[in-house]
């Protein structure tokens, strides 16, 4: 906000950097001793206003007939805004999520507990990512990039796509034990899984491809067996769980925005 | 769809002003019942099972930010923490947003607070992760397997790393509670989890919790609310039926 007014536009990146972090102490420091001064028996009642204040625009925003042409009401921009303004306030809170990194492994490596070498390796790993990352933005060149892809997708990218990999080895455990035949549920879903994957695959169109495809005995074949089971049986209780969900969304909307819910996560008084 | 059209916004207004009925009422006293949640249920047992075996419990909050689901989340773990405290019971807590970090930080420091010993608060054991989906969910199977938890509960919105989760926790022995409103993971977690609260259960984990009027009352709005929409699908059927698709009633339930 300052820094627009402060900083003239094609001016180096260090002086709107240095504006950025300007505004946000100058208006953090502002707002926080604002807060300070409102007497605690108030400080619910603020939390309240400005909950209900900001709930209001999104709803309105959403009831308010749109312009047809842009698409837009006279709270659209509005609504981007306070969008934004939650986004500064994420970006915040990013910096208290690696201090508690930083303070975990750090606490952990300074007494050796049981395992420091991975709060080491923590270490290196945080460092040369953030070297490497800096090296990249501030002095691009062939190296820098290189540099910053062999980490980036040779070794993040590549560590998640293992540990994605590895459901398929947890989908043939936790299979085996949903479909071991304890109860008549099990055996129905058993039934209704073994149909339904058969349905997918060739061997199972192959397997009754001997059933005419039009008339009363197509419907027995395998693929439209499955086609059924999905589509029918299936659909219905995924639609019928989100009716409940979207309901149950709406009522804890509706609490949290007239802070009715306070109760359930601070005993306190604010 | 960006805005309300006229039958959206009218259902809308009715679905509201039926939950918040409820809940008015409710907290002018009126006694409502709600059946037994089996998984909700577990939550005390499973805290005296790790209480038992002085081994600590893993609670997840899901992947998501500070939405409606992590909301309800937070609101869970808020009860959870006060019985691990009452229990003098280990609690960790990894997140994967540092918005949920900050909010769960304050909550159990709150809870043990409550229950007359703040010094058994541990801020090593409310931790953030990372946000990425893979490096967290690898975070969270390192501490159910380092620290051996004897109570695993998973609330919240996930991803593809639910199975992941919960297949470990049950390969280390654990008790398993898990809710969610992610529909495509509910098959993962009914599969691997000793209890799993689904669909619109999630949502009334609080009221089942707290038994505070107000939430209890919500939660009967929210049954008289799924009526209306089974009245609704069950007009829009019969009108389609005698009437044919292109009747123009249809025109009203029609979202967009």
């Amino acid at each position: 906000m300052l820094a627009r007014f402060l900083v003239q536009p094609g001016a180096p990146q260090w002086q709107w950097i240095l504006a950025v972090l300007g505004d946000f102490l100058i208006l953090g420091g502002a707002l926080f001793a604002l807060l300070s001064l409102v007497p605690n028996r108030y400080r619910k009642t603020l939390v309240v206003i400005l909950t209900f204040l900001a709930g209001l625009i999104y709803s309105v925003e959403f009831f308010w007939p749109a312009d047809p042409e842009t698409g837009k009401n006279f709270l659209t921009d509005l609504r981007e805004r306070v969008g934004e303004a939650t986004n500064v306030v994420y970006a915040f809170a990013l910096g208290l999520g690696v201090y508690s990194l930083l303070r975990f492994h750090a606490v952990n490596l300074i007494r050796k507990r049981p395992g420091w070498h991975n709060n080491l390796a923590f270490f290196i790993a945080f460092a040369v990512m953030l070297g490497v990352g800096f090296w990249d933005y501030l002095r691009p060149s062939q190296m820098s990039a290189n540099a910053f892809n062999m980490l980036f997708m040779g070794v993040v990218a590549a560590l998640g796509a293992t540990m994605f990999s590895t459901i398929g080895f947890y989908i043939v455990s936790a299979a085996y034990r949903a479909f071991r035949i304890r109860s008549g549920e099990a055996t129905l879903m058993l039934a209704a899984a073994f149909i339904v994957m058969i349905g997918q695959v060739p061997v199972g169109t192959y397997l009754t491809s001997g059933l005419p495809s039009t008339g009363l005995a197509s419907l027995f074949r395998f693929e439209n067996i499955s086609y059924w089971i999905l589509n029918q049986p299936n659909m219905a209780a995924w639609r019928g769980m989100s009716f409940g969900i979207e309901i149950g969304a709406l009522a804890m909307a509706l609490r949290t925005w007239l802070s009715l819910e306070r109760g359930s996560f601070f005993e306190k008084e604010l | 769809m960006d805005h309300a059209t006229v039958p959206v916004a009218i259902l809308l207004g009715v679905l509201s002003f039926l939950i918040l009925y409820k809940i008015f009422s409710a907290r002018r006293g009126k006694e409502l019942y709600i059946r037994r949640i089996a998984g909700l249920s577990a939550i005390d047992e499973a805290v005296g099972r790790a209480t038992e075996m002085g081994r600590p419990m893993l609670f997840s909050p899901g992947l998501d930010g500070l939405g409606l689901p992590t909301l309800q989340a937070l609101s869970i773990l808020k009860h959870i923490t006060s019985v691990a405290a009452k229990y003098r019971t280990r609690i960790i807590v990894p997140t994967r947003d540092s918005v949920v970090y900050t909010i769960a930080e304050e909550i159990s420091k709150e809870a043990y607070s409550a229950q007359g010993v703040p010094e058994q608060y541990n801020p090593d054991d409310i931790r953030y992760l990372s946000d990425d989906q893979f490096a967290y969910a690898s975070g969270v199977v390192g501490i159910l397997n380092r620290e051996k938890v004897a109570s695993n509960f998973m609330f919240g919105y996930f991803y593809a790393e639910s199975l992941i989760l919960a297949e470990t926790g049950h390969q280390v022995g654990a008790v398993q509670i898990a809710g969610t409103p992610a529909i495509t993971q509910i098959p993962f977690f009914i599969t691997a989890a000793d209890y799993t609260i689904i669909g619109d259960e999630f949502y009334a984990a609080s009221a089942y919790l707290s038994r505070e009027p107000t939430l209890l009352g919500s939660l009967v709005g929210q049954d008289y609310a799924k009526a209306v929409i089974v009245f609704i699908i069950l007009a829009g059927a019969a009108i389609s039926s005698i009437f044919g698709m292109d009747h123009s009633w249809l025109n009203w339930f029609k979202s967009g």
